[in-house]
């Protein structure tokens, strides 16, 4: 990404979000800055709206107060065009959401020929080196369902990054796969890390934490218990909270 | 022998004097038309409930904060759909068609277009909740999967949910249509002739009513076992296709 590191790519400002019928307010007032280029790892126990927080930053999740600038614009503003700022914000998902019914190739040139207004050949061609790059390239014409978890969410990263985003989004992306592929969707986002993509990340993996983030946000309870660097989060032994998830997990 | 004889004189009778055999090929022609152009109807009615009612479903807390007027024209509407569901679905289809041709369409004796329209409006109701059913039997992560890339709302639905819906309720939709064919036997109460009412006039008039009767059952199931094997085919090529 051009610019100045230090610069401001998402700010969310006292996000909260409570759900109907629910005294449980998911979002307690989140304050985030994310710079360009920075990759933060969101961790926390199961509730503590770590997913709630990430689902919102694209207004997957509509926050009840609060606002989120990305760019510069607050989205979450009625009048604002959602979809155009969703274009640049990719978001992998837990369960992959590939579309079933589409090729491989499909999958990856659909958004950004209907949206995009890329002609076909270019497109595929940009999607071609996309599949080469998360090294699937001979599963294009393939469909999604003749794939494995790992290689689906590999896909479900390229067809994020056809339509050229921002800043990615990564909703607990090994969650869902078996062990044994976890390895192969760790080493493609750090790849996404070390060439500069701005990338917000909820996940259980601790050792990705470790080594790929720039900062870890500890949420527990719809708040942030914690934002630090690796080395003084998992040093950290003041927050009672966040020792004893450390300990749970570690 | 004497059986065989007997039979094959009714047989005559009913079927060969006059080509009385004709009056069945008539009735089994409007029987068809009136199917095929009453789903078509169904269909299109069916269409537009279900992306009422659903649009309605997914939107709601959206639409209400945008407020006002629009909140309220999309309340009336989805409101209005499902009076019409509810009417359709509890009333007998035959009193459906009755009405339709002597009180709505009093003025019209074309039987044929009335027992159209008549089946059309219903099969529109039981269309529009296999569609529905449909729409949300497509998994949510589908929806935000279109709306995260930056397609809107009718994007998402034409490019992603309607194409995997289609695929989902094709073989329930041409069961739809066999039940249709089957149900419009009642259309000889507003005088259409059809399979149904061919029958029963050669019983009418020949005094028989065993053959006509059987007759009209037999091709009935000819019929639907021709059309239920089709629907089978169809459905085996769509689940081989991209599994």
């Amino acid at each position: 990404m051009n610019g100045n590191t230090n610069d401001v790519i998402i700010e969310t400002h006292d996000l909260k979000k409570h759900y109907k019928g629910s005294t449980i307010k998911a979002l307690n007032g989140v304050s985030l800055k994310i710079h360009r280029g920075e990759v933060v790892v969101i961790v926390g126990p199961s509730g503590s709206g770590k997913s709630t927080f990430l689902r919102s930053l694209n207004l997957l999740e509509m926050p009840t107060s609060g606002s989120i600038v990305f760019n510069g614009v607050d989205i979450t503003d009625k009048k604002v065009n959602i979809n155009r700022h969703r274009q640049k914000m990719g978001m992998v998902f837990q369960h992959f959401n590939l579309f079933p019914h589409m090729t491989v190739l499909k999958n990856l040139t659909s958004a950004p020929m209907k949206l995009l207004k890329l002609s076909k050949a270019e497109a595929e061609e940009r999607a071609m080196q996309l599949l080469a790059r998360v090294g699937l390239a001979d599963r294009a014409d393939s469909y999604p369902s003749t794939l494995s978890g790992g290689q689906k969410q590999r896909i479900a990263i390229a067809r994020a990054l056809a339509m050229n985003p921002e800043v990615m989004l990564f909703d607990e992306p090994t969650s869902a796969l078996d062990p044994e592929m976890v390895g192969e969707v760790l080493d493609l986002m750090k790849e996404l890390a070390a060439e500069g993509m701005t990338m917000v990340v909820v996940t259980h993996e601790m050792g990705f934490a470790r080594e790929v983030a720039d900062r870890i946000v500890f949420m527990s309870d719809g708040v942030v218990g914690a934002d630090a660097t690796p080395d003084e989060f998992f040093n950290n032994t003041e927050n009672p909270r966040l020792r004893q998830f450390l300990d749970k997990i570690l | 022998m004497e059986f065989f004889n007997k039979l094959k004189e009714d047989f005559i009778l009913c079927f060969v004097d006059d080509s009385r055999w004709k009056w069945l090929w008539d009735g089994l022609k409007n029987t068809m038309i009136i199917t095929f152009f009453a789903l078509l109807i169904g269909l299109v009615i069916g269409i537009v409930i279900a992306t009422v009612r659903s649009t309605f479903d997914k939107n709601r807390e959206e639409y209400k904060k945008k407020g006002g007027f629009f909140y309220f024209i999309w309340w009336i509407v989805n409101a209005i759909c499902n009076i019409y569901l509810t009417v359709v679905r509890g009333t007998p289809v035959v009193v459906q068609l009755l009405i339709c041709y002597f009180i709505v369409f009093a003025s019209s004796r074309n039987g044929v277009a009335v027992a159209i329209f008549a089946f059309g409006i219903n099969s529109g109701a039981y269309v529009a909740e296999i569609i529905r059913g449909g729409i949300m039997s497509i998994d949510n992560g589908q929806f935000e999967a279109g709306r995260s890339l930056g397609y809107n709302y009718v994007q998402t639905m034409i490019y992603i949910i309607i194409p995997q819906v289609f695929k989902a309720i094709l073989p329930t939709l041409c069961n739809e249509f066999i039940v249709l064919i089957k149900e419009t036997s009642v259309a000889g109460y507003v005088g259409v002739m059809d399979l149904t009412k061919a029958g029963d006039r050669i019983r009418g008039v020949t005094f028989k009513a065993f053959l006509p009767l059987i007759a009209v059952a037999l091709i009935y199931l000819v019929v639907v076992i021709i059309l239920t094997r089709l629907v089978n085919v169809l459905e085996r090529r769509l689940r081989k296709n991209e599994r």
